[in-house]
């Protein structure tokens, strides 16, 4: 070694109060401790946390931004629907108009009279329907995880049955619905096991290309603070599967539902899709409609009211303010 | 009192199909560092100083040769600070923070915000990686590796993204945490005058991965890089370098 500036080190002092701190000692000072800082550095101030929210409509005019609310947007693209079903209505005799769906439906809810024997049934099928389909997601989410996990963590599991898992997810949800309407009969088990088998592949698929897509840089952070195994999975593991779990969970909860539908169509005797089928069958097209309405509502109002809001806050880390084409094309 | 001891140390990477060559990171490093001093690993691109610190952090295997980091016989806890700051994205400040701590206690929570405080991101804790500065994260990163109280201290050019100010700037929060804590540091970069601002000892790597000179720098602390004593151990370094450049040149040409 050779020096090269003879100058001496500092000596302890009021530019070095701290010196070593040794193994095991006390704590360092706390925040709060004016002496924490004298370290020859000026104390630098904490930096001011700018405004993150996004500029908004500002600049648009009072009814542009109005007509760029969501719920306004929402509300239009409702009023054309209705619309394109009136009109549907006056064109053809075939299609119930949304008086007659609105009156069968209630006639339903009320337990009334539809003429005959037939008598208004709502909340029966109803929920159970919807505890079939509970019940099928509770089973088929936790083990499409599971597997999915498997896939992305082991090269040995992902060889065995990554292949498996998509030829799972190539089949439509409708052959799901007739091989468990094979297997287990005019049961409740055919509904549950068809939402099972269809939300599996799903949700698999998508924990595990979440996982494969983890920054190997995070990886190799961690293994350089030899993170404990359980920080890696709850923080890194399952954190960065995140955005792809909720693709998939999403996709299951869609998919189950329409593999449920089809399942009582076929082969039940009680359910949303058998009371459509039942009026399906008695050419009471209001009765058919109303059902498959409430069907599609059902799906829409669980996505809209619980899987976008629990998306928003699990991805509050992912909403920057963003320009969108809309926006920089001034529309 | 740390000790890191490299005897011999080789890393080839094998050809890949991009690269179908192999590719002499380090070519028989030997250094030595003990106790409580802060050096700098300087070089040019392509002589294997990211490679030495992966190898001292356990990240990477060395192809021969050996690595020791302990501490008092025992393996070393290593703090990292990589050039990227490598934040998990889907957590905030604090948790980022925790999340190489092994236990999320009270205790650990405050030891976190003591760090982020010193680096003076106390009030952005709450906030995600996404909604900082890159400057600012990288500070993140470095209160994250003085958190995990690190006997020995990795830092792979962390400034060299950062434009001039910031890199002083964060030049200037690093001394200062590291005066307070006084682990020991190995500090790799390709910038002498931030290596002459910071470390006690520069150690210069040649391409190929081979130590070309090992040089002490005593000048008191803190230092600016105005200062004529800092200016005038950086032209003795420079110096050095150019004539590393004309040995590996004239080598080069000889062989």
């Amino acid at each position: 070694m050779t020096d090269v500036a003879q100058r001496p080190p500092a000596p302890p002092g009021p530019n070095d109060p701290y010196g070593q701190v040794p193994r095991g000692a006390p704590a360092p000072p706390r925040p709060n401790d004016p002496t924490t800082f004298a370290s020859g550095f000026q104390e630098l101030p904490t930096l001011p946390v700018g405004d993150l929210r996004p500029a908004g409509d500002a600049g648009y005019s009072a009814p542009r931004r109005a007509l760029r609310r969501p719920w306004v947007v929402q509300l239009i693209a409702f009023a054309i629907l209705l619309a394109v079903w009136q009109y549907l209505t006056v064109a053809s005799d075939r299609v119930p108009s949304i008086e007659k769906v609105v009156s069968f439906m209630w006639t339903e809810v009320t337990g009334g009279s539809h003429g005959g024997m037939l008598v208004g049934e709502f909340w029966g099928p109803l929920g159970l329907s919807l505890q079939r389909y509970a019940i099928g997601l509770a089973i088929g989410i936790p083990a499409g995880a599971v597997l999915g996990l498997a896939l992305g963590t082991s090269s040995w599991v992902r060889g065995l049955l990554n292949d498996t898992t998509l030829v799972l997810l190539a089949l439509p949800a409708v052959v799901w619905a007739f091989l468990a309407s094979l297997w287990f009969g005019l049961t409740s088990t055919a509904p549950i096991v068809a939402v099972v088998l269809t939300a599996i592949p799903f949700v698999a698929i998508n924990f595990s290309s979440g996982v494969r897509s983890i920054d190997p840089a995070l990886m190799e952070m961690s293994k350089a603070y030899q993170v404990s195994r359980r920080n890696q999975v709850v923080d890194l593991l399952l954190g960065g599967t995140l955005p792809n779990a909720f693709t998939g969970v999403r996709l299951a909860f869609t998919t189950g539902w329409n593999s449920l539908l089809i399942v009582e169509w076929f082969s039940a005797t009680a359910g949303v899709g058998w009371r459509a089928r039942l009026w399906y069958d008695a050419l009471r097209y209001a009765g058919f409609v109303g059902w498959i309405l409430l069907f599609v509502l059902l799906i829409t109002l669980l996505d809209r009211l619980v899987l976008r809001r629990l998306e928003r806050h699990a991805f509050q880390w992912n909403q920057k303010p963003t320009l969108s084409f809309a926006e920089d094309w001034g529309m | 009192m740390a000790t890191v001891l490299i005897e011999n140390l080789t890393k080839i990477y094998p050809p890949t199909i991009t690269y179908p060559h192999r590719v002499q990171a380090l070519g028989g490093v030997n250094m030595s560092v003990t106790g409580n001093v802060f050096v700098a690993v300087l070089g040019p691109s392509g002589s294997g100083k990211t490679t030495l610190l992966n190898i001292v952090a356990g990240v990477e295997t060395p192809t021969s040769g050996s690595v020791r980091a302990v501490q008092d016989g025992v393996p070393a806890q290593v703090g990292y600070v990589f050039q990227e700051p490598r934040l998990l994205p889907w957590r905030t400040v604090l948790n980022n923070m925790l999340y190489v701590q092994d236990r999320k206690s009270d205790r650990s929570r405050r030891e976190a915000e003591f760090y982020l405080t010193m680096v003076g991101l106390n009030e952005v804790a709450h906030l995600y990686p996404s909604q900082l500065s890159a400057g600012m994260q990288q500070r993140v990163g470095i209160a994250r590796a003085f958190l995990v109280n690190p006997d020995i201290l990795l830092m792979d050019e962390p400034f060299s993204h950062m434009d001039a100010l910031t890199g002083r700037s964060l030049r200037e929060y690093l001394q200062r945490v590291w005066l307070h804590t006084r682990k020991t540091a190995l500090f790799v970069t390709h910038d002498v005058s931030e290596a002459v601002e910071l470390a006690d000892r520069i150690v210069m790597l040649r391409p190929g991965g081979v130590v070309f000179d090992d040089i002490p720098v005593n000048l008191p602390r803190p230092r600016h890089p105005d200062d004529p004593a800092v200016r005038a151990v950086e032209g003795e370094v420079l110096r050095r370098f150019d004539s590393m450049e004309a040995a590996v040149r004239f080598g080069a040409q000889a062989g």
